[in-house]
């Protein structure tokens, strides 16, 4: 019997139907999970965003009214500029800052495995600790990087305030958030080490400069990469919360008023359950619309190799 | 040949810029270290360097730690910290003291005075533990129904399932809360470990990729032998998945203990809370101490990072593996 015989096909559609439940049953805990833990508070939420819903009384439907009053808030603006601010430095800074250090590390060095781990490992430290630490780094009198700017013969009266000045607080965090660019490193030099030697080869042997080889070889080679971690990245900087929960608070003069800190401040101590919900689908709006758009400029700019 | 001249150039400027580089990644580490174990009044006189020091004074040829405490009449007190006459003061000229290395363990001390680190530590790891147990067995599961098991729907409900991974916590967060509370689960850990007993969307994408790889003959010699799906899933799948299934494990292990938000939201009691919260609320209390601080950040990010030195390959390998479905 060949598999193209009417029979052998029937029977294994028989044996595929009859082997349903089992498959099912197996998946039961995602079926119940996505049903318990998405389903049903995405549509909840969805409701709960066309409500008045402060926390000890019964939602109230009131249409559009929470969207309608989001527009007319500005400390919903002022933390939408504050977290685009963020995201859109912090991103591509990252993105570029571990391209660099992936780039040097696939030159061949000695020590390769030693850097490697070094650079990693910000990443590693939690949050919270992380977040401890930087405090105190970035403290305008006694912390790490002032004193050294001081150290290096910076006037004190040049050097920033970071967290408690308007303006540099966001450049603060910006610099925090590149010390971890060594989750993305780790993924450059993977895909940096895929790219086939010939490549190169014969790039050299057109009379490529170093420059060009980066450029129309090197790049387009790891596109892939750079735009899943382009897309990651901003998911996560759109999200940012611990660090101005920790930090700042928010501030100072509500610099660092981050979208997802004023979602939580109006859930989590204003108690207006609605109208945080209006947010969170403003927000999810967005980054679907945001991938949306960076997937179809990368069929542009993005290069699949296989 | 000047072609191999020039990148043996290239090389040693990279290899100048890597050492430079690092000194930079690993300042922060050694700024937290060093200020964990320095004297308090030696953190604010000279925070950036790296080695602790305290004020020490020659006597009788010895050099003895002595604490400064304040000016009178021109001249310096100190206390003697160690030696015959530890605990009393006496008056001195300023330029006799001399700054010397001196590790000081009392921000340690101190810290875990104030700071319950065994009980935060106790929430923390019960908080694992079940995270890790419910996410290894539940993907597992769902993964070998999802890989193994051939039936009409499945490819279905793996990219809703993938598709669920664009949605932000912040749109579930609150109906969550609100099922949670009406459960009467506000204040106990179990809005923080019964979800991860439904599968994640990402593990079981990593560990279906996994199964799809073990040859079908395997499963089906056992089928022929009488051995049924779940036995086929105990005794063959899950222990040729061990080094996946360790990497899950890893992975909801270090994400249990670095989460913040879902903490923050559902455990409002101080004997509740765990690392993070706790160290957050440290934090909020000893702002200006910053040696008992920093001793309990590290305190707080040290078993991650052992963690982290132990399974370095396991990790890294981790790390490459998400990336790679993009």
């Amino acid at each position: 019997m060949t598999d193209d015989d009417p029979g052998t096909v029937n029977m294994a559609r028989n044996a595929r139907l009859r082997r349903w439940p089992v498959g099912l049953a197996f998946s039961l805990p995602l079926v119940i999970g996505l049903l318990m833990f998405t389903a049903y508070p995405v549509g909840m939420s969805l409701y709960y965003s066309l409500c008045s819903y402060p926390i000890f009384s019964p939602p109230r439907l009131i249409g559009l009214a929470n969207y309608q009053e989001l527009l007319r808030d500005p400390r919903f603006w002022l933390s939408l500029w504050n977290t685009f601010y963020y995201a859109l430095a912090a991103v591509p800074l990252g993105m570029v800052a571990g391209l660099l250090l992936a780039l040097l590390l696939n030159l061949k060095v000695k020590g390769l495995a030693f850097y490697r781990t070094l650079f990693f490992l910000p990443t590693v430290v939690p949050l919270v600790a992380s977040c401890v630490l930087w405090n105190q780094i970035l403290n305008p009198q006694q912390g790490l990087i002032n004193e050294g700017l001081r150290f290096l013969g910076l006037p004190a009266a040049w050097t920033p305030g970071w967290l408690t000045s308007e303006t540099w607080s966001k450049p603060a965090l910006i610099l925090m958030s590149l010390w971890g660019c060594g989750g993305g490193m780790v993924l450059y030099l993977a895909a940096l080490q895929d790219v086939p030697q010939e490549l190169y080869e014969a790039a050299a042997l057109d009379g490529a400069r170093a420059w060009h080889r980066l450029w129309y070889v090197t790049l387009p080679m790891i596109s892939p990469v750079l735009l899943f971690t382009g897309i990651m990245g901003l998911i996560g900087a759109v999200q940012v919360f611990a660090q101005a929960f920790i930090m700042t608070g928010g501030g100072p003069a509500e610099s660092t008023l981050f979208y997802s800190l004023k979602l939580f401040d109006t859930a989590f101590t204003e108690f207006r359950l609605g109208y945080a919900s209006a947010m969170a689908w403003v927000m999810f709006v967005f980054i679907l619309l945001a991938t949306l758009a960076v997937m179809k400029l990368s069929n542009r700019f993005v290069y699949y190799h296989t | 040949m000047p072609r191999d001249k020039r990148r043996f150039l290239h090389v040693i400027v990279a290899q100048v810029v890597l050492v430079a580089l690092s000194l930079v990644f690993a300042l922060p580490f050694i700024w937290m270290l060093s200020t964990s174990l320095k004297v308090p009044d030696h953190i604010q006189s000279d925070s950036v360097d790296p080695i602790p020091k305290a004020w020490f004074l020659p006597r009788h040829g010895r050099l003895v730690r002595v604490r400064p405490l304040g000016i009178k009449h021109g001249q310096l007190v100190v206390q003697w910290r160690g030696g015959a006459e530890k605990g009393q003061t006496v008056p001195i000229a300023p330029r006799r003291l001399l700054s010397r290395p001196y590790l000081d363990w009392r921000n340690y001390a101190e810290g875990f005075q104030e700071f319950p680190f065994l009980r935060y530590l106790g929430n923390t790891l019960v908080i694992c533990a079940l995270s890790v147990l419910g996410t290894v067995l539940s993907c597992s599961l769902v993964a070998y129904g999802l890989a193994c098991v051939p039936w009409k729907g499945r490819e279905t409900l793996f990219w809703v399932m993938l598709s669920t991974m664009m949605i932000p916590g912040q749109v579930t967060m609150i109906p969550l809360f609100i099922l949670f509370r009406h459960l009467g689960w506000i204040n106990t850990i179990l809005p923080l470990v019964v979800p991860t007993f439904f599968g994640n969307a990402f593990f079981i994408f990593l560990l279906r990729q996994f199964y799809r790889g073990i040859p079908v003959s395997l499963l089906e010699a056992a089928r022929v032998d009488g051995a049924g799906d779940l036995r086929i899933w105990a005794r063959i799948v899950a222990p040729l998945s061990k080094p996946a299934l360790l990497m899950v494990a890893l992975f909801t292990f270090i994400n249990s203990w670095n989460d913040f938000l879902n903490p923050l939201i559902y455990l409002l009691n101080d004997r509740k809370y765990t690392l993070s919260i706790g160290l957050t609320m440290f934090q909020g209390q000893y702002n200006t101490e910053w040696g008992p601080l920093m001793a309990m950040s590290l305190v707080m990010a040290l078993p991650i990072i052992v963690l982290f030195f132990l399974t370095q390959k396991t990790f890294i390998q981790g790390v490459k593996l998400s990336g790679v479905k993009g």
